[in-house]
């Protein structure tokens, strides 16, 4: 009761750090077994990073024995972070080992675009790839996408208590962190169902489609997850079918819906979806952008078809405000005022909870009140203001917070697009691949005509925009205050 | 089992934690946000923020299917209303804090049962209860009967004249004695002691014996009986008024407070005891008073400093016995470290109660007592249970419990590696914080 305010309990993180190895290992098996099926080369490269990992796990896991089990706020916040470089690390084996032997900056850079589901890619054509490496490309960002941490809480139980609630704060998107149940690995379990049902769900209706049982699995994870991996370099465009590119668009969108809320929906709390103002807000936003979004395609006539003019710009806005990143073939044509709107809706991002990037919706909704009280006030400087959302008065404190949190996210695309104009990268796109970095959406650098992929990007910068990867995906605060000299202060 | 505990006050937030750390499934209800905040970020438990006489708020906490509600606000009329609505909205048993001796009367006990409160806590009145007992028998820190004294577990802080310090336990247990040593609080930390462990000085040593063999513990703890006549009491709040209301016949009480308001009104309510109007902390009122002369002071002001101040300064003046009220957990082991006598603290009384709801899961009569990082109980044994199947010693029971004593029909015993407990026996379980999910589930 009266240690002295603790050392970081290291023993500790590396035994949580060896049971998720052992989590990613079993996941391995899904790629490895896809490889033998496919009777592909890739499965011995598969084979023997899951014995790896499974191997490093076990070691970390049992072979350490810590003397005291508690973990605090800096443990939560250290381990979290620390899981994700350890699953990219353990994750880009196959890429080096199998038939592509990707250099260690780019198999890294692929493999954190993967697990953060930012969706950026290394590769010029993913066509020659083995089945095994499309799969577990997806699969990484099916598991990033509802959060690494949060699936080990729903199946470990010795992470169900307060130094689990550490992790679970540290690693899930929003500002406040709902609950479902009163202990942490049931709201796990509920958030995760909910993920795993649209996911199967979503891999039924492609299926049903033009796409085989590969395609519409890997399709599934990538979409849920709102990464925008693809087995196609043309991506869902290659399918030609209307059909995907509406159940995909529809699946993308729930990506995009706080997963609680979508939990409460299912029980039988349908109404309750439209009395959140952050979904409504998320819908309005869409709606006004479609409208938008037509408007510039007469204007730039482009307008051919029903799915030229509601179809693709519907699909265009969800995939980049949910961060997914999928293009569809002629945006281009459409004029810079949509590229502009792009760039807004990479910014604004989906709802907090959700599997999707950005500075998240309910931010912006706050510093928008906020914003309106502030203007109110220079007229009327003794009323007294308070944001509301939900019909419940938020305190200033948490009003601070987003404003610091979005402050810092303009500053961190800044510093970003400033370091990578030092290795060369021109002006426009050093910003665009900082900011899509981030923001996890992973737009290619091809929007900005710089290139195909972020394969031109020197060594440098790809370890830069892994690091903005993470620190995006983890909501800047978990792995900024690593930095911090108070948190490693005694 | 599912927990709702309906405001977030001392005592609401104390078992919000505790509970969360028994593996419990915990919903905190309370009206202001600033308290929920920090618990809801940092326990493993959900928190919700409404009024909770709300039946809005108390749907949402999904009352329907809890199997325990407890309302612990300030009010206790809140407390009861609280109750009653959870009681119609499904819960399955629900508690009532209360301030009110007149609730606790069996007389009324159908009333409440009547309108959806199953059980009442009064803090006040077990702290009364509490004090009393420590005054029948200065000697000891803790005393707990079980079963109407069948069995008694005894807490006992040994000085250099006891006669047990530097021995080794297993030597001790060699030697047959009528005692078992169940757990030792040494520093600050309670440790459940095996055989290789030695007892030293200023350990508290909790023993468990039958009601005979007390005396012995006497002798080898270096401690004489005396007994109290003359008790002064610092400050004059609800506690001392239960205090006095209890004791009044065995001892003579006088009651000292700085409140004129407070004094006047106690003269009406203690009308046998002596009612002084002055600050208990200033040495001369101290010795006007005659504080030489007294058996027992006891220090029950709001502020828990105090009290433990107050209570040195008492044993300077050469008081036998002091009981402080000291409110903040982390202060108790201080002053337990610092010889002050019996410490007494709402929250744990509180709790204790809960934990004998939580263990009373089909309607054995259990008895409870919390300390500050353990727990005793006491558990009737159900047929088939785990605890049956082997010798005491082949159970592989956890390090953080072990079995003190048992009752078998109606009469005590102490239990050792060879004994076989029986469905039906009464068990006497100490367990440390934490670890009462594995009592339940080794008995259930």
């Amino acid at each position: 009761m009266f240690r002295q305010r603790s050392q970081i309990n290291f023993l500790m993180l590396s035994r949580v750090v060896g049971w998720l190895l052992m989590v990613e290992a079993v996941f391995m098996l899904l790629p490895l077994i896809t490889c033998i099926i496919y009777d592909e080369a890739d499965a011995q490269a598969f084979a023997v990073t899951a014995g790896i990992t499974a191997l490093s796990g076990v070691l970390m896991a049992y072979c350490i024995k810590p003397e005291r089990t508690e973990m605090g706020k800096r443990e939560g916040f250290l381990l979290t972070a620390m899981t994700w470089i350890f699953f990219s690390i353990f994750g880009m084996l196959p890429f080096m080992i199998g038939d592509l032997e990707l250099k260690i900056s780019d198999a890294f850079f692929e493999t954190m675009s993967g697990f953060t589901t930012t969706g950026a890619t290394v590769m010029t054509s993913i066509e020659h790839l083995s089945h095994g490496m499309l799969m577990w490309r997806c699969l990484m960002q099916w598991i990033g996408g509802m959060g690494i941490i949060l699936f080990t809480l729903a199946v470990i139980p010795m992470l169900n208590h307060s130094g689990g609630m550490q992790m679970f704060n540290a690693e899930v998107t929003g500002i406040t962190h709902e609950k479902l149940r009163p202990r942490v690995s049931q709201t796990a379990k509920g958030l995760w169902l909910v993920y795993v049902i649209l996911t199967a769900l979503l891999t039924f209706l492609l299926w049903l489609g033009p796409m085989n049982f590969f395609d519409a699995l890997c399709h599934a994870f990538s979409t849920m997850s709102t990464g925008g991996f693809s087995t196609r370099d043309a991506s869902v465009g290659a399918w030609n079918s209307m059909y995907v590119k509406i159940i995909v668009t529809l699946f993308m969108f729930l990506g995009g819906v706080n997963f609680a809320l979508l939990f409460r929906a299912s029980t039988g709390h349908v109404r309750e979806l439209w009395r959140s103002e952050v979904f409504r807000t998320y819908i309005y936003v869409i709606g006004v952008m479609l409208v938008l979004f037509v408007v510039a395609i007469f204007a730039n006539k482009e307008a051919h078809t029903f799915e030229d003019t509601i179809v693709d710009p519907l699909f265009l806005i969800i995939s980049t405000i949910t961060s997914t990143g999928l293009t569809v073939s002629n945006f281009e044509k459409w004029g810079a005022f949509v590229i502009a709107l792009m760039f807004v809706l990479m910014f604004i991002g989906a709802c907090a909870g959700s599997t999707s990037g950005g500075a998240k919706m309910d931010r912006m909704l706050f510093l928008v009140k906020n914003v309106r009280n502030e203007i109110h006030r220079c007229i009327h400087p003794n009323a007294i203001h308070s944001v509301r959302v939900n019909g419940k008065v938020l305190s200033p404190e948490l009003v601070n917070k987003v404003i610091a949190f979005l402050c810092l996210y303009v500053m961190l695309i800044m510093v970003g697009g400033i370091v990578l104009t030092t290795i060369g990268i021109p002006l426009v796109d050093a910003f665009f691949s900082a900011f899509s970095c981030i923001g996890n959406t992973g737009l290619g650098a091809g929007v900005t005509g710089y290139g195909g992929s972020y394969d031109i990007i020197p060594d440098f910068g790809k370890w830069v925009l892994a690091l903005l990867m993470v620190i995006g995906r983890l909501e800047l605060f978990t792995v900024l205050i690593l930095f911090s000299r108070d948190f490693w202060r005694k | 089992m599912r927990i709702v505990i309906a405001g977030a006050g001392e005592v609401g937030s104390h078992l919000a934690k505790l509970l969360s750390y028994e593996n419990q499934d915990i919903v905190l209800i309370d009206q202001d946000m600033a308290k929920l905040a920090n618990i809801d970020a940092n326990y493993n438990l959900m928190t919700l923020q409404g009024r909770i006489t709300s039946f809005q708020t108390l749907k949402d906490a999904g009352v329907e299917n809890c199997d325990l509600f407890i309302a612990v606000s300030p009010y206790e009329t809140t407390n009861v209303i609280s109750c009653s609505i959870a009681k119609r909205l499904g819960a399955e048993k629900t508690v009532a804090r209360i301030d009110n001796y007149e609730f606790m009367k069996k007389e009324n006990k159908e009333y409440f049962s009547a309108i959806g409160v199953d059980s009442l806590i009064y803090p006040e009145f077990l702290a009364a209860q509490e004090i009393v007992t420590a005054l029948e028998r200065p000697w000891v820190r803790h005393w707990f009967e079980l079963h109407d004294g069948e069995i008694i577990l005894v807490g006992v802080k040994l000085r250099e004249n006891a006669t047990l310090i530097g021995m080794q336990l297993k030597d001790l247990s060699a030697m047959r004695p009528s005692f078992h040593i169940s757990a030792i609080k040494r520093r600050h930390q309670t440790i459940i002691p095996r055989g290789d462990d030695y007892v030293k000085e200023d350990d508290i040593l909790y023993f468990t014996t039958t009601r005979d063999h007390v005396d012995d513990l006497l002798e080898i703890c270096g401690k004489t009986d005396f007994k109290v006549k003359k008790v002064l009491i610092m400050g004059g709040s609800r506690i001392a008024v239960s205090t006095v209301e209890l004791g009044a016949n065995e001892y003579k009480f006088k009651i000292i407070d700085h409140d004129m308001n407070v004094c006047r009104s106690l003269a009406e309510s203690c009308p046998d005891c002596e009612i002084i109007h002055g600050d208990a902390r200033d040495m001369d009122v101290l010795r006007e008073e005659g504080i030489g002369d007294v058996d027992a002071f006891i220090a029950l002001t709001d502020s828990s400093e105090a009290n433990i101040l107050a209570c040195l300064m008492a044993k300077e003046f050469g008081v036998a016995k002091t009981i402080a009220e000291v409110e903040n957990l982390q202060f108790i082991s201080e002053a337990e470290g610092l010889n002050i006598g019996t410490t007494i603290n709402k929250k744990l009384l509180a709790s204790s109660t809960i934990f004998q709801l939580l263990l009373d899961v089909d309607s054995s009569t259990p008895k409870c007592h919390a300390l500050t990082d353990a727990e005793v109980a006491e558990i009737e044994v159900k047929p088939k249970s785990k605890i049956t199947r082997a010798q005491v010693k082949d159970l592989s029971l956890s390090k953080d419990m072990t079995i003190a004593g048992l009752i078998r029909n109606g009469v005590g015993m102490l239990v050792t590696g060879n004994t076989q407990i029986q469905a039906g026996d009464h068990v006497v379980v100490f367990c440390l914080a934490g670890a009462l999910h594995k009592v339940e589930k080794l008995f259930n």
